[in-house]
């Protein structure tokens, strides 16, 4: 049995970053969720990223360079913990012995909003 | 008003990379370091490197001295002085912190807490640091290159200098020193990563403006007879 949906005062209000990803080597979006998860629980910890209601709801790939293979994602998070999502994702810079960088190109309340920036 | 003093100066090619990410990225002023050995090399491809930007992003050169002989610092310093918007000189070094911050020529000092255990300021050098006008840089580059508790000691250096900041108000500047584009972030990104540290919105944005202050008195240098005293292009 599904558990009946929360009316709108007891929901959790998100934020939907754009996430700009370079990585030498090809990910796909499991991968990118771990790096993701990866990222936050090593700056900010196992207690504070319980926090931030991660999801990764939409996984775009771009037009590769020589240098690095170029994605963009929109990554969902809770409103009040963006500064702390944002921070992590910057920190992140290897994956599997290969070099990727990570950072937020947009913000925005909607997915539809956020879609803009890809 | 985003600025950033420090980004690893190289090729051509790679310059134009970067600046080109950096103003994708937000930023509005970047400037190319190069050591003292690499400095004047630099200069020979700078007009190259303006036209091929076509002012797509402002930049320039800061030299970035590394030595921990006083003496060669003092020498370097006075050489380029006229040729640099900004000379930095990297610390980690005691003598070397004390000897930068009471040089008034020297721009910044770089990373302090370089290869140490404590963050390289005490109050004494804070004191000094604000007389003589000298930044203090944090870079974001050494955070991102390390990891578990040698990133956490950096991050613990960077609050022993903010404790000092706030007390002795000497200038400080937030610089990424990104080698290649994998590093170089949104400035938005920057600021998140900064105000985790324990840095405020305010003390951030006042990092940017000791910044862009450092270029405009840089501008004005050679028109200083002595310490607050300016020579200025008065009709009247």
């Amino acid at each position: 049995m599904k558990l009946k949906v929360l009316p709108p005062t007891l929901r959790k209000n998100n934020r939907y970053l754009t996430v700009d990803i370079k990585v030498v080597e090809s990910i796909n979006k499991d991968e990118l969720v771990t790096i993701i998860w990866d990222a936050c629980i090593r700056f900010q910890g196992e207690c504070n990223t319980s926090n931030f209601n991660l999801w990764v709801m939409r996984f775009y790939e771009m037009e590769n360079t020589n240098e690095y293979y170029h994605y963009k994602a929109i990554v969902r998070c809770q409103r009040d913990f963006v500064e702390q999502v944002r921070s992590s994702f910057a920190l992140a810079n290897n994956y599997h012995n290969n070099r990727i960088s990570m950072t937020v190109i947009g913000l925005s309340g909607t997915i539809k909003a956020s879609q803009k920036f890809i | 008003m985003f600025f950033d003093l420090n980004i690893k100066g190289s090729g051509l090619e790679n310059n134009i990379k970067l600046a080109t990410e950096a103003s994708k990225y937000g930023w509005s002023h970047i400037n190319f370091s190069y050591n003292q050995n690499e400095f004047q090399n630099a200069l020979n491809f700078k007009d190259e490197l303006k036209s091929e930007l076509n002012e797509c992003i402002s930049f320039d050169y800061t030299l970035e001295i590394k030595s921990t002989n006083i003496n060669d610092i003092r020498k370097i310093t006075n050489k380029f002085r006229s040729k640099a918007s900004c000379i930095s000189v990297v610390g980690g070094n005691l003598k070397v912190n004390r000897a930068v911050l009471e040089n008034p020529k020297i721009d910044v000092l770089s990373r302090p807490y370089l290869q140490r255990y404590d963050s390289g300021l005490n109050h004494v050098l804070a004191r000094e640091a604000f007389n003589n006008n000298v930044a203090v840089e944090l870079v974001f580059h050494d955070v991102l290159k390390s990891y578990l508790s040698h990133r956490s000691k950096i991050i613990s250096n960077f609050r022993d200098v903010y404790t000092l900041y706030r007390k002795f108000d000497f200038p400080l500047i937030l610089s990424s020193r990104a080698h290649s584009i994998f590093d170089i972030k949104t400035t938005y990104d920057f600021i998140a990563f900064f105000s985790q540290t324990g840095l405020n919105k305010d003390e951030i944005e006042k990092s940017f403006l000791t910044s862009s202050g450092i270029l405009d008195f840089n501008k004005k240098r050679k028109n200083m007879i002595l310490k607050g005293v300016r020579r200025i292009n008065d009709e009247a």
